[in-house]
This record gives structure tokens, sequence and C-alpha cells, in this order.
């Protein structure tokens, strides 16, 4: 009653009690409310999901037992059997080859279109229409531009090479424009200013500020290309380490060789990891 | 002395609401040094970029040395800008290229398309660079980065590049907004040394009234996209001050003679 009667001194009494109260960080706002229903409910949805699987009697610690019996097999005993060292060096090297071409092929042609994505570099209207190409490609996974591809050049090494190369154009231009947008504007202000031409600002002063994000991007195409390759050679008959891997697990059900071929990717996996690292800190510094 | 640039009854405006300048108009003569001065947001940065037209301006006339500007084709207008240099308060130097790679930027108007994209100078392109350098106090400077340089030096890199357009006249737009007193007083000298030996017309936006004051033949007080005053330094008052900058004044604690502008605190 006292309350209603003095407001001012009530409204002071109320933050008072809020203090008391649990301090919130944020606001409990629609979106938040959104994303805590998604997530609880997702996590609903996995537990149902395990509860009521069709495990076809397999047991959890059985399964998880002979899975790791196989794991041993494969990584502790792995051999030749189907090919040689070398030949399996020689298949890397065609699978690297893929990712290479692929990513140099989409590389060059995102660099083209990162520019006339970039918005400070063209205008509003190509821009638009170029990111909403790109964005459309990014959309559709490798692995299905491939499938498409195969339907005109059948499912081969050439269609896995154009439809690899299509999106990492995709991927490619969204990252190159963005970094270009996010260079100083004041850098192609003054060499235009000087009568500079485009392509002169392109090479002289965009690339050169951009070169750091370009290349640690393009290798991180590379890498994506190098793995989406592997599963290429198996599933499109792209050749490669891929369709070894293909042959010694769905079709000789050899375990060991699938442990060799496990190696091998992994080397390779690891060689790039590095090099791209060695890449990167060198550009920081030069 | 001809004028250089004559600018008449130019106006700016941006989006519907926005008169960033309104008719404005004034000369300047060949070999002048001249400051533009004014209160932030005042146009000064509008009315240099209409210059060059970096920015069009909405209407009026701009005549530099004999052409009319707003009228340049595409072409032209790349003609018109390699004789106008700019510098800039954030330098806009390329960071990841060297002092020389910089400088020579400067040429890349007078380039062929390719030539210019793989950076190809020629020898005496090299040398009027070397030359403009050591002016500058740059030569040991010379194949450092630039993200290696203070803002002092950075800032002279960016007056050699403008010089090594061999220009008629240097935009500069607060050159020394961003630097301390001293590495200002450097720029500033450079920049009057290269007005008077060199012959070249500098139009300068300037923060400082007393540096404004110091180094200019003439000034130009801009308010509110009007020119409110136009004439020497030694000609200018408090009244005038007060009629550029309006309130802020007060703040600015000027010298201007012997009477003194807003020292009613500084006692
Ligand atoms: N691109 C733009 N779009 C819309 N309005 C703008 C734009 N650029 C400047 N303006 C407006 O025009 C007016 C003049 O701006 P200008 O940058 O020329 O002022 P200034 O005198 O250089 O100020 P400062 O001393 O702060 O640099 C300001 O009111 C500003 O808000
Ligand atoms: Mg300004």
């Amino acid at each position: 009653m006292g309350l209603r009667m003095k407001p001012a001194v009530a409204g002071q009494e109320n933050a008072v009690l809020n203090r008391q109260a649990k301090i919130k960080v944020k606001p409990f706002t629609k979106e938040a409310f959104v994303i805590r229903t998604t997530l609880i409910s997702l996590v609903l949805l996995t537990v149902y999901g395990f509860f009521t699987f069709d495990y076809k009697d397999a047991s959890l610690v059985g399964g998880t037992l002979s899975m790791l019996r196989n794991f041993g097999v494969m990584f502790f005993e792995p051999h030749f059997s189907h090919f040689t060292f070398w030949e399996a060096v020689y298949q890397v090297l065609i699978t690297l080859g893929l990712a290479v071409l692929t990513t140099l092929l989409g590389g060059i042609a995102a660099l083209l279109l990162g520019l006339l994505a970039a918005q400070n570099l063209t205008n509003k209207t190509v821009s638009n229409i170029v990111k909403g190409v790109i964005a459309f490609i990014r959309a559709v996974p490798t692995v299905l531009w491939v499938l498409i591809f195969a339907v005109a050049a059948g499912l081969g090494s050439v269609a896995a090479v154009i439809g690899m190369t299509f999106h990492s154009v995709g991927y490619l231009t969204k990252a190159y424009s963005e970094s270009f947008e996010e260079m100083d504007n004041g850098i192609i202000e003054a060499l235009k200013a000087s009568g500079a031409r485009w392509w002169q600002i392109i090479f002289q002063a965009v690339i050169p500020a951009s070169i750091r994000y370009i290349v640690s991007w393009t290798f991180l195409r590379f890498e994506i290309n190098f793995g989406v390759a592997v599963a290429m050679g198996a599933a499109a008959g792209a050749g490669g380490i891929g369709f070894d891997l293909f042959m010694a697990s769905g079709f000789y059900f050899d375990l060991r060789e699938v442990g060799t071929i496990t190696y091998f990717i992994l080397t390779v996996a690891i060689l790039l990891e590095m090099t791209a690292m060695r890449i990167k800190k060198k550009l920081k510094t030069a | 002395m001809t004028a250089l640039l004559e600018v008449k009854d130019v106006s700016k405006q941006y989006g519907s609401d926005t008169l960033a300048l309104a008719n404005i108009s004034f000369s300047v003569k060949e070999g002048e040094f001249v400051s533009v001065i004014g209160p932030s947001g005042a146009g000064k940065s509008t009315l240099l970029r209409c210059i060059n037209r970096m920015i069009d301006a909405s209407s009026g006339t701009i005549t530099f040395d004999g052409v009319n500007v707003p009228t340049l084709n595409k072409r032209e207008l790349r003609r018109l800008r390699t004789k106008i240099g700019m510098i800039f308060q954030h330098y806009n130097l390329v960071n990841r290229l060297s002092v020389m790679e910089n400088v020579l930027h400067g040429r890349l108007g007078f380039k062929s398309t390719v030539a210019g994209a793989l950076g190809i100078y020629t020898e005496a392109e090299k040398q009027q660079a070397v030359e403009i350098l050591s002016i500058l106090g740059l030569s040991e400077q010379m194949y450092k980065r630039c993200d290696q340089l203070s803002g002092g030096q950075k800032q002279r890199v960016g007056i050699g590049r403008a010089l090594l357009q061999n220009p008629k006249m240097l935009l500069c737009d607060e050159p020394i907004a961003s630097l301390d007193p001293n590495a200002s007083k450097i720029i500033m000298d450079h920049l009057q040394n290269i007005s008077s030996s060199m012959g070249i017309t500098v139009l300068i936006n300037l923060h400082q009234v007393e540096i404004a004051l110091k180094y200019s033949d003439r000034i130009i007080g801009v308010s509110r996209g009007e020119v409110v005053y136009n004439g020497s330094p030694d000609k200018m008052t408090n009244e005038d001050i007060v009629r550029i900058y309006g309130s802020e004044a007060e703040t600015l604690m000027i010298d201007v003679g012997d009477k003194d502008v807003g020292d009613k605190n500084a006692g």
C-alpha cells in the first residue's frame, strides 16, 4: 500500500530488490529463446534417437570392442597386398594433383570474380549479381556438383575436376572478395587520385594489401580439396589413393591395407598443414 | 601570376538533406600556399575532393590549368589527376610495399596499364624517386617496408608519391592531424619548401589555426559549406575566427597579433 503512495521510493526499492535477485548479463530476447529451444529439442531428439535405434542385437560393449580390434588390425598391422609402396606414393600424387589442379583453376577464376564481387572495386549492382551467383554455387555441396557434371562428362576424373573447381570458385570468391572489401579504401582513393587505372590499382595496391588473406584462404581450400579428392577417387572414380581406399575397404575387405592408405593420407595432411604454417609465418614477416 | 584554380559557385549535396558545400567561390594563383580552415564538418574534405573529382560537385564550375573540370571524360580526368598530387591524413600507403615502390606509384598515371600493373619503371623515373626521397630525408629508408616507418616518415613518403607526379598543385587533407608537433613541423616545412622552391601550388586543409597563420600566403575560412573568410593571414582578426569557428572559437585559444581569442579560461 505504502508503495503505491510513494512511487518514486517504490521504484528505488524495486531496483534494490532486483539487485538482490540474480543479475542478468544478457537481456532475454526472442532470439535467445529460439536458440535455446532449438538446442534443447536437438538434445532431446538425440537421446530419443539412441533409445529407438534398431541395434540388431549388437551390444554396445561388444560392438566397441570389435571396432577397437578392427582399428588395431588396421593401424598396427598395415601391409601392402594389392599395390607396392611406390605405387601408393604415385596414387597419392595423383590425388594431390587433383587437389592442386582444382584449387589453381578455382583460385584464378575466383580472383577475377572476387574483384568483381568486392563492392569497393566495382559498383553495387555488379557486386550483388556476382555475390548472388556465387552464393548459389556455394550452397550446393562439392559432391553434388561432381555428380551434376557427371551427367555430361560421365563419372570420372573430368567430372571430378570440373565439379571440384566449381565449388572452389564459389568458396574462394567469397573469401577473396571479403578480404578485398576489408582493405583500407584510402589506399585505393590515393592511387585513383594520382590518375592510376583500375588494373594498376588492383595489382599495385589491392593484391599486395590482401596477399596474406589470399594465400591462407587458398591453402585452406587446397587442404579441403585434398580431402574431397580422396573422397572423389572413391565416389566418382576419379582415381588416386581414394580409389585404392575404396577397393581395399569395399571390395577386398582388406583392413590392413586400409590402414596403410590411411597412414599415407594422414602423412600428406600433416605435411600440408606444416607447409601452410610455414608459408603464413613467412608472409607475416616478409 | 595567373589563376591556376578557379572555383565558382560550387555546391555539393549529399543525399537530400546534407548540403556540404553551398555556392563556394575562390581562386588560387600559381605557386600560392593556401590553407582552408574551418570546424569539423564544414566541408573542407568535400571541397578538396571536388577539385580532382574524387567527389562530383552537384553544381558550379571548376577550372584548373585552363580546363573545365566537371565536363571531363574518364580519360581526360585521369590526365587532370596526374597534374594534381594528393596527400592524406592517414597517408594511404600500401604498407606491405617498400618506400621506393610507394613513391613510384606516383608514376602510375603516366604509364601503360601493363607496365604500371607490373610495376615496371624507367631508370629516369627511379632516378627521380631517389632524388625526391633524398630531399625528403628518406634516403636511408628507401627499401624499408612502409609499415616499419613512423607517422612522420610515412607522410613524407606520401608527399614523395605526390611529387613524383610532377604535379602543378598539391591537395593536402589534414596532413598533420595524426602527427605530433615535431613531425608536424617537419611536414609543414617540407610543404612550404616545395611550394617556394618548386613553385608548386599548395591547397591544404588544416585543423590548427596557428599553423595556417604561420605558413599560408592566404587563408580561406569555411563554415557550414560557405566561404566566410578569404584573405591574407595578417589581416585575420578575432571576429573572423569567431565567424569561422562559431562558438568553438573560444576553445581554440589562438593568438592573432596581440589580441587573444578564447583566452577567457587561459588567463
Ligand atoms: N559520403 C558522404 N555522405 C553523406 N554525407 C557526407 C559524406 N561525406 C561528408 N558528408 C557530410 O558533409 C559534410 C562535410 O563533410 P566533410 O568531410 O567535407 O567535412 P570536413 O570539413 O572535412 O570535416 P573534418 O574536419 O571533420 O574532416 C558533413 O556534414 C558530413 O557529414
Ligand atoms: Mg575532413
